[in-house]
């Protein structure tokens, strides 16, 4: 009760702060909260960006669009390295390394091959969610106990059962920490790559906001885009307590 | 020793399909050239391409020791008091997972281009998986041993220099392991972004360019040098834990 408190005393003390530091800058820099509720309703309203969502729309439907390529392809890589030994161990390092290269340098590429349109956002964001998925799926089949899969196959269980009553429970923990990580770093990939150069998404109408010094209106498209970020976190995490549920 | 010669011939494979599929026509020479193509554009774009990456490498050495002592101070000092910790954590849960890009444009109004931004958003990105890895070793350290210190009359000071700081070592080392990469990503963005120099603007000069071959011998270089630090990175890891045994 006490630490609620302060906490939402500490969240009062920053806008505050965050109205007197806004007021007293230039205001093509400094937006208090004043200043961005108008601009918010505006936004909202559909006076200001009209095509808000049409880009809410596009950016939604290309973060889906990566998050279930890197779904299916980090699933399919991982249990491929997973199932055999000789190849999770040449191919595993390797997929280790490539994950220690920061993502974005591979962006510029990905735009020259993709063009600034949606697919260059989609694979980047694809990239970015098929490591954490792939060294999930790789890691929750090492945690997998041998001994219970010969024990099965003893009884007579068909791979299929197998998977479903073996594998899957001792994977599980693994495997949705990792389906969130993915999801979370195709979502940052989505919006990093509208907002290093795209014609249309969030990203663009951040940009152009940008571009024209309209602070006001970008303080408001990024509190939006700050929305489908943190309700894509909380479905993730639904999805997540859930399925750790069904482990029990 | 298998796995070594493995991994070498993937490599190998890997790009003999490339040259293969270049040469056949089946990709456009203007979007993915041959590594035929890629080698000697290394070479042509050496030395600026080096002084790119120098400057790159400079400032995220920067804003890598500031991610590590802020990240490590904080940390130290939020995961100690309870009430600060009990308080702050969602804050710094929130802060560590929202996409700092959002708030990108506006340090770039504020900073301006050049080098400023690329260490003031390079620190950003280090600062809160180091501080949230820290935090949380400090938390779990053991009880007894602050109880033991203590009763045995340790001061404040030796509480924190004899007992929390070996305690935290590895959870450190893992947090600037992590870290690197942050700096780097957060560094090669705004170069991207609003760069003057470095090897994040050169990359976009050349794809902006459509200087394909060009473009793919730099982005190699950046990954090489990125996953050379890594595991240079890893091995003093790996050499410290075997010292701490």
């Amino acid at each position: 009760m006490k630490v609620l408190g302060l906490r939402l005393a500490l969240l009062a003390l920053l806008v505050a702060a965050w109205e007197i530091a806004g007021r007293t800058m230039n205001p093509l820099l400094g937006v208090p909260p004043s200043a961005v509720l108008p601009a918010l309703r505006d936004l909202l309203l559909l006076r200001s960006y009209p095509d808000l969502p049409a880009s809410l729309a596009l950016t939604v439907r290309e973060i889906a669009t990566a998050y279930a390529l890197a779904v299916a392809a980090g699933v399919g890589c991982g249990f491929m390295l997973g199932m055999h030994r000789l190849v999770g161990r040449v191919w595993g390092p390797m997929l280790a390394a490539l994950y220690a290269v920061p993502a974005v340098v591979w962006y510029p590429s990905l735009m020259l091959f993709f063009g600034l349109d949606a697919a260059s956002k989609i694979a980047f964001g694809f990239l970015l969610g098929f490591f954490p998925v792939a060294l999930a799926v790789l890691a929750g089949i090492r945690q997998v106990n041998p001994q219970l899969v010969v024990v099965a196959r003893a009884y007579g269980a068909g791979t299929v059962t197998v998977f479903r009553r073996v594998m899957l429970p001792a994977m599980m923990f693994t495997l949705v920490g990792g389906l969130r990580t993915g999801l979370a770093l195709c979502v940052i990939g989505v919006i990093v790559g509208e907002i290093l150069g795209s014609k249309a998404g969030m990203g663009a109408l951040i940009n152009h906001a940008y571009g024209l010094l309209r602070t006001g209106d970008y303080v408001a498209l990024v509190l939006v885009t700050l929305i489908l970020v943190v309700g894509s976190d909380v479905l993730a995490s639904t999805v997540e307590r859930r399925a750790r549920r069904w482990t029990e | 020793m298998t796995v070594k010669a493995l991994q070498l011939v993937t490599v190998l494979v890997a790009l003999a399909l490339w040259e293969l599929v270049a040469r056949l026509g089946w990709v456009d020479p203007l979007f993915v050239p041959a590594p035929s193509a890629v080698a000697p554009a290394l070479v042509q774009i050496g030395g600026g391409a080096l002084a790119g990456l120098a400057d790159t490498l400079g400032k995220t050495a920067l804003a890598y020791v500031l991610s590590v002592v802020l990240g490590v101070a904080a940390g130290i000092a939020v995961g100690s008091v309870r009430l600060l910790r009990d308080v702050l954590s969602p804050y710094v849960i929130a802060l560590y997972g929202i996409p700092k890009i959002l708030v990108l444009p506006w340090i770039v109004l504020l900073l301006g281009y050049g080098t400023t931004p690329a260490v003031f958003y390079g620190t950003l990105h280090g600062f809160f998986p180091i501080m949230v890895l820290v935090m949380g070793a400090v938390r779990d350290v053991d009880r007894t041993l602050v109880t033991v210190a203590r009763s045995l009359g340790a001061s404040t000071w030796q509480l924190y220099y004899k007992v929390l700081l070996p305690a935290i070592v590895p959870s450190v080392l893992a947090g600037m392991r992590l870290g690197i990469v942050f700096c780097l990503l957060g560094v090669l963005v705004v170069e991207m972004f609003a760069g003057l120099r470095g090897m994040g603007h050169l990359l976009s000069s050349f794809a902006n360019g459509f200087q394909a071959p060009e473009l793919f011998a730099a982005t190699a270089l950046v990954s090489a040098a990125s996953i050379v630090i890594v595991l240079a990175l890893d091995h003093v890891n790996e050499k410290l834990s075997s010292w701490r045994g």
